[in-house]
């Protein structure tokens, strides 16, 4: 053995240099050279020539004198470098822990693998293997970092390390092999498959990682400074794979029929992905590649019985090389049944993104599809997510002849109008500066800042869009704070705008400030998706339904106040257009000058219609929406009353502070969303506190079935339902989601479904009221009796994810009898 | 040694490359940032050295027929690490030929 051990190794003091660099650490040093040279006043070249002086390390074994000397420090005294911190020092890892210390080993273990790569295998062994590294595959698409799953085989630690500098060197092997040695036909496929697998994870990762938001929480990008064939172009994986194919039937001629087809589907399916992975896939032709894989993976799944698990293939010792600071951790075992349903789910969902491409060009098409794409259950995986956001930001998507926001604007508020007339923007400024700007272009130049100030919180919704759901909740409480911004900026343009606009005299033909509203009504619709999500997701407790459902109802209401006066705007129009045309045809004059010139005047009254049938349908969906919140709520404060459901004293918050904590993501908007405590308390406690009700009418109103709330009740949940009916009649397209329109009418159906549930509900607790007359005569303060169980009924709350509610959103009590036997029996 | 002189001494290698033996034979080469009473002494751009296992030197001892003959260590970065005194077996110091005679030994 040498005597000085790191002399003999070459590759770390390379490697140190490398870091050195990195980090700048090496830089400092040699500033010092330089400034020595320049005090000793030395001209720069010889200061240069001296750098080339080869360093001699010397090594002094110092241990003896550190040991004393740090003997002699007092108790808790450090000598430490002065801009070391503690803070940097707990991030430090501790040698020869077995928690941390990732390079710390058992006694009798040892770091190198005892698995021999090069000995053959059966054709059994590498349908097992090839089955198992799909297990892992899929495993690490879940979100456990290679390390745990790909990165414990032998093999493809053996393809990846040490990093092969040319293609070819990227065998099982290094170097020379003596011939009996090396690998055979089945070796070869086993290669080829791990390669073309490795290109498929450097694909996964590129593609995650190239998106503006991709999630670490939900997907582990980590390589361990392993290189994933980076570099290496796809055809080479492709020509590998296929020439493992041409071997298999040419060169195995006695392997068994079966076990061969076997080999060549999961070869094929490796192509299949590889190809769908591709990140240079040509929008157009997206469509064309996931079939193909659903179709071997049939074949896969038939044939997987056939191959033979290899356990010592796979190893956790490979992770102590990888350039983790974690030590090794057990391999993940995901059941090759739960990973080949992950890898179908995957497929599926990258067959429904691919979709996306086929929607007609409008943003409000796109926005339902994202939607829909993010309620699918189960919720898609990063790598699907990541697919359609690919799809959604492709240049071909974003590239349209109007911007986004702006043909969103012009299908809700401006339909036919003439502040978006195409001409508007062929006009050019007088050669005068001082000269004012024709009208029409002042609009065409406003309407321009608009859009460039809005285009930025318009991708930021699709962002969010594409996210899983619990961080679409999140991601919108910002988004939504950006468009509050936005709100407020718009304010000034549109004020310009209506100038413009009165200075035209086409007041008539535009509704006042159409900008400001219409950011206000996205965001308005964001803030209720935003609550409905918090149910849908449990983030409130039960006894906060009344007052979540209340905010709601109270947030759709505005829109609906907001649609109504638009639809009635367009209503206008449309009438004016069909006056004038029987006036113009009577005394045939010439059109206004306001008339978009290129527009014949039957397109814009299609576009009035089309625009006024749009409205319909989202008068009817918000409708739906503020009146079966409201039913909600109310029935939720009756039961509330009747201590059905669960009122847990909180002894260290108060009614005050959750409202605030609620209320949170909201109360800095403009125009105020949220109604002040005081004011919310009153709605939602129309009777005094839910617990000592003051109000003693309280009894005799919910006694009675015709009473106040059960009326409120009733009429919001009738209207809920003429609501979803009248939604559900206009059709997805109209709705504009004529893309997804199966999830959607099932969408539609669910609240439908849910507003039967609350009639039930209803209905349930209604039976049992009649007995409050007594609790009534007691007074309020009598702690309880003859309310809750004692009624004789359970109220219910769904959890989510168990299919028991009809819509995630909209949680329904469900009603069930209380056990009398266990009961007090006093109920009824 | 007293504390002002040891602390003295001391401090002149933080910042230098020092090689630490751990007691399971790994040898760490770093920066020293900071060490204490107990011999704790805290690496930065820490390298872990692992000599390779016994077969494998009496491989290269028998292919070249030298008892002396090198062998390579494997080599990991390992960052920011803290080495317990208790584990500490050897402590040398590489001086660079650049900043010879800056340290007193």
């Amino acid at each position: 053995m040498a005597q000085d051990p790191l002399r003999a190794n070459t590759t770390p003091s390379e490697d140190a240099a490398g870091i050195a660099h990195v980090d700048g650490s090496g830089s400092a040093k040699h500033v010092r050279h330089v400034e020595r040279h320049a005090e000793a006043g030395l001209p720069m070249r010889q200061a240069l020539k001296q750098q080339h002086k080869i360093a001699e390390t010397q090594i002094h074994d110092i241990t003896e004198k550190f040991r004393t000397a740090a003997g002699a420090l007092a108790v808790g005294q450090l000598v430490k470098d002065e801009y070391f911190t503690l803070f940097e020092s707990i991030t430090a890892i501790e040698i020869m822990d077995p928690k941390m210390d990732s390079g710390f080993l058992q006694p009798g273990e040892t770091v190198e693998e005892s698995y021999d790569a090069l000995a053959p295998l059966l054709p059994e062994e590498v349908i097992g293997i090839m089955d198992q590294l799909l297990s892992y595959e899929m495993a690490w698409h879940t979100g456990y970092p290679l390390s745990q799953t790909l990165f414990t085989s032998v093999y493809i630690d053996k393809l990846l390390y040490p990093e092969s500098r040319v293609f070819e060197e990227a065998q099982f092997y290094r170097g020379f092999v003596p011939d009996d040695k090396r690998p055979g036909v089945l070796l070869e496929v086993l290669r080829a498959y791990c390669l073309a697998l490795i290109k498929c994870c450097d694909f996964v990762i590129a593609k995650i990682v190239g998106r503006d938001y991709y999630e670490e929480e939900d997907f582990c990008t980590h390589t361990y400074n392993r290189v994933l064939f980076v570099q290496v172009p796809m055809d080479v994986f492709q020509r590998e794979l296929n020439a493992a194919m041409e071997r298999l039937v040419e060169e195995e001629t006695d392997m068994d029929e079966v076990l061969r087809n076997a080999l060549v589907t999961r070869l094929e399916f490796r192509l299949d992905m590889l190809t769908a992975l591709d990140l240079e896939c040509p929008i157009e032709r997206l469509q064309k590649y996931w079939p193909t894989i659903l179709k071997s993976l049939t074949l896969i799944d038939e044939t997987h019985h056939l191959g033979e698990p290899v356990p010592d293939a796979f190893s956790t010792k490979i992770q102590r090389r990888l350039a983790s600071t974690v030590p090794p951790r057990p391999i993940v075992e995901l059941d090759f049944k739960d990973a080949f349903q992950k890898l179908r789910q995957l497929c599926d969902d990258c067959v429904e993104a691919t979709r996306f491409a086929a929607l007609p060009v409008d943003p409000l098409e796109y926005q339902s599809f994202l939607w829909s794409y993010a309620s699918r259950t189960p919720a898609p995986l990063p790598y699907s997510r990541a697919y359609l956001s690919t799809i959604l930001f492709h240049p071909n998507t974003l590239n349209t002849s109007m911007s986004v926001p702006l043909m969103d604007l012009r299908t809700l508020l401006l339909p036919a109008s003439p502040i978006l007339d195409q001409s508007n923007w062929t006009l050019s400024p007088p050669r005068d500066i001082l000269m004012p700007k024709p009208p029409r272009l002042q609009l065409a130049l406003l309407i321009d800042e608009f859009t460039e100030r809005a285009g930025q919180n318009y991708i930021d919704l699709w962002t969010a869009l594409g996210q899983n759901r619990c961080r679409l909740r999140r991601m919108l409480g910002h988004v939504i704070l950006g468009w509050d911004q936005l709100c407020q900026d718009t304010a000034a343009v549109d004020e310009d705008l209506m100038r413009v606009v009165h200075d035209m005299g086409i007041e008539d033909e535009v509704f006042p400030f159409p900008l400001t509203t219409w950011v206000y009504h996205k965001k308005l619709w964001m803030m209720e998706k935003m609550v409905l999500l918090g149910f849908e997701q449990d983030i409130y407790f039960p006894d906060e339904f009344a007052g979540m459902y209340h905010f709601l109802s109270e947030i759709s209401s505005g829109r609906r106040t907001i649609l109504f006066r638009i639809q009635a705007h367009i209503s206008d129009r449309i009438y004016a257009l069909q006056d004038h045309r029987t006036t113009s045809k009577s005394t045939s004059t010439s059109p206004p000058p306001s008339n978009p010139q290129d527009q014949p005047a039957t397109q814009q009254s299609q576009d009035l219609h089309d625009a006024h049938t749009y409205l319909t349908s989202l008068l009817h969906e918000a409708t739906a929406t503020t009146a079966l919140a409201a039913a909600l709520s109310t029935f939720y404060i009756i039961t509330l009353y009747l201590r059905l459901l669960p009122y847990p004293i909180r002894p260290f918050s108060t009614e005050l502070l959750r409202h605030e904590l609620r209320m949170k993501p909201f109360l800095t908007l403009q125009p105020p969303e949220v109604q002040a405590f005081d004011e919310s308390v009153k709605s939602l406690q129309p009777y005094g506190p839910y617990l000592e009700p003051d109000d003693k009418r309280v009894w005799r109103e919910l006694g009675d079935k015709e009473g106040l709330l059960w009326r409120v009740v009733d009429e919001r949940l009738k209207e809920a339902k003429e609501g979803l009916q009248g939604l559900k009649k206009g059709g997805a397209g109209v709705a504009r989601a004529g893309g997804v329109q199966a999830e959607w009418e099932e969408e539609v159906k669910r609240g439908l479904k849910s507003c039967v549930a609350l009639g039930v509900a209803v209905a349930g607790v209604k039976g049992v009221v009649g007995a409050l007359a007594e609790v009534g005569r007691d007074g309020g303060g009598h702690g309880g009796k003859g309310l809750g169980e004692d009624l004789g009924i359970r109220l219910e709350i769904p959890g989510i994810g168990e299919g028991k509610r009809y819509s995630e959103g909209w949680v329904v009590g469900k009603v069930g009898k209380v056990d009398k036997g266990k009961g007090k029996g006093k109920g009824k | 040694m007293d504390n002002a002189k040891a602390t003295f001494w001391l401090s002149q290698f933080i910042g230098k490359n020092l090689r630490i033996h751990a007691s399971d034979g790994r040898v760490f080469g770093g920066q020293l940032k900071c060490t204490d009473k107990d011999c704790n002494i805290i690496l930065a751009l820490t390298y872990e050295y692992r000599a390779p296992p016994a077969a494998v030197i009496e491989e290269a001892v028998k292919a070249t027929g030298n008892p002396t003959a090198p062998v390579s260590w494997n080599s990991r970065y390992v960052g920011l690490v803290v080495i317990p005194g208790s584990d500490v077996t050897k402590i040398e110091f590489e001086e660079s030929s650049y900043a010879k005679g800056q340290v007193a030994l």
